[in-house]
């Protein structure tokens, strides 16, 4: 099988961007990965674009001016796994000989909705019903979370605790949206959005922000990202013995990625994971096989997955500091982790990374456990 | 996509929550399939004793300017064997007893009728 590389990787900062339009917040993320990987619109074979909410042919119309001329652009959705789903199908087509060199960027611009929870979809009778009923993302968390707190020997605090260390690394990094070191006492005593769920335990809902990678079959010069594996996975339908502790679809991409890419979670030196909401964190160290089967607290509270620690994750804050503009997040975490495996992260560099680890999942929906979920591993 | 209650319950002085089953795997599937679904001929229409278990809930805060009150949901376990998600009324708790009723507004609600484990 063929090399991808990741030769070139930029974002804008996330958070409010009042005044700016969503195609030129998109075109500043894909002019810096184009500079980052030294190519021009010549160079370029086709175009993958990741966004949720943003309307029809976006892609077309943020890559309209800049020069690519008439080649195919596609735009994807997979709510929250988008931009990953992105990278996946692009890399689908380089593997297929389609294309030597492609774009891949996600955008999205949810400081337009108004704030408030993303509303799932409704079309059809269960995702009707449920939606009806109040079935919101906080609130699929939040179940999870009061079972974990029943199930498991773990406190709110242990909850709390995902949001201290991640707002901390958010800390760290100019790219994120909310920079402020908080305590477990002040994320406890932040208001109440869905039990056992705060408001600094949820990844915030009002940001925009977008992400670009170039790919290519080409090695680059310097220090080469490879693209190992990449995994998409589809949500399975609920049965009524499922464990809501057990994040089956992401366990199932996580175990895909690892035989792809011959490695095992052993092997994973920093991973980017999808905390939309700490619980999330906490599930996803066992999904991804970076903690045994009731260990995450464990996990957690011995720091392991601090940067310094022995599996560093979401050094750049995740999705909890550094925001969530769902079609841009996938993408954003590759773009961390290639810094981190470059040696470019700055103040939150996890020293010595060979190979990364990204993961996000889609769609809380009606009657499975999510909708999509996507692992990416990345190494040099 | 139209759901009423009346498409929910079965009629009659005990009512029961109407489901279908996957004629193959036995799966028990919920809401029921509509009569017009090409699904349909793949099911069996059931039905479903109201009385169930929370296997785990959450109260939702919505935004104070909103000004909506807070409510509480979760996932019940019925005897079907059936998982179902809805709004709760009284204090939820894992493990509590509930038993549905129908509702204009959600097509049912779940009635916390004894306390359970983390009460």
């Amino acid at each position: 099988m063929k090399d991808i590389h990741i030769t070139g990787a930029a974002m804008t900062p996330f958070g409010r961007h009042p005044g700016v339009l969503a195609p030129e917040l998109a075109q500043r993320a894909i002019l810096r990965a184009m500079d980052d990987a030294g190519a021009q619109p010549r160079d370029i074979q086709a175009i993958y674009c990741a966004n949720v909410l943003g309307g029809m042919i976006l892609g077309q119309v943020v890559v309209r001016d800049l020069g690519f001329g008439g080649i195919p652009v596609y735009n994807v959705e997979n709510a929250c796994a988008s931009g990953a789903t992105a990278v996946h199908l692009a890399r689908h087509a380089m593997l297929a000989d389609q294309y030597d060199s492609v774009l891949v960027f996600g955008i999205e611009q949810l400081t337009q909705l108004g704030g408030g929870t993303i509303p799932l979809q409704r079309n059809d009778h269960k995702t009707e019903l449920y939606a009806k009923a109040g079935m919101v993302l906080p609130a699929v968390y939040a179940m999870r979370g009061t079972r974990f707190l029943h199930e498991r020997d773990a406190t709110p605090a242990d909850l709390a605790a995902v949001a201290v260390k991640n707002r901390y690394t958010g800390t760290l990094n100019e790219y994120a949206q909310q920079r402020s070191e908080v305590t477990v006492d002040e994320v406890l005593g932040s208001r109440m959005i869905a039990d056992p769920l705060t408001l600094l335990q949820c990844c915030p809902s009002q940001v925009d922000g977008a992400a670009a990678v170039v790919l290519s079959t080409r090695r680059p010069t310097g220090k080469a990202v490879k693209v190992l594996s990449s995994v998409v996975q589809s949500g399975i339908r609920e049965r009524a013995d499922d464990d809501i502790l057990d994040a089956e679809i992401t366990a199932r991409a996580a175990r895909h990625a690892y035989e792809q890419a011959g490695l095992s979670p052993q092997d994973v030196d920093v991973a980017e994971l999808h905390d939309a909401f700490t619980i999330a964190e906490l599930l996803y160290y066992e999904a991804l096989g970076l903690a045994d089967h009731g260990d995450a607290v464990a996990l957690l509270r011995s720091g392991d997955t601090r940067i310094g620690g022995r599996i560093p994750v979401n050094p750049s804050g995740g999705l909890l500091a550094k925001g969530h503009p769902l079609g841009a997040t996938g993408v954003a975490q590759m773009v961390e982790i290639t810094w981190q495996l470059q040696g470019r992260a700055g103040q939150r560099q996890v020293e010595g990374a060979k190979v990364g680890l990204t993961q996000c999942t889609g769609g809380g929906i009606a009657g499975v456990d999510h909708a999509a979920s996507s692992v990416h591993l990345l190494g040099v | 996509v139209s759901i009423t209650s009346h498409s929910l319950w079965s009629p009659g002085p005990e009512p029961a929550l109407l489901a279908s089953r996957d004629r193959s795997s036995g799966d028990i599937v919920f809401p029921p399939i509509p009569d017009a679904s090409p699904l349909a001929p793949l099911h069996e229409p059931i039905s479903i004793a109201p009385e169930g278990v929370v296997y785990s809930w959450s109260v939702i805060h919505p935004n104070p300017k909103i000004g909506q009150q807070p409510y509480a949901l979760g996932y019940v376990d019925l005897r079907g064997p059936l998982r179902i998600f809805g709004r709760i009324e009284g204090r939820p708790a894992i493990g509590a007893r509930c038993r549905a009723r129908p509702d204009e507004s959600f097509g049912y609600v779940f009635e916390i009728t004894s306390q359970g484990e983390d009460a």
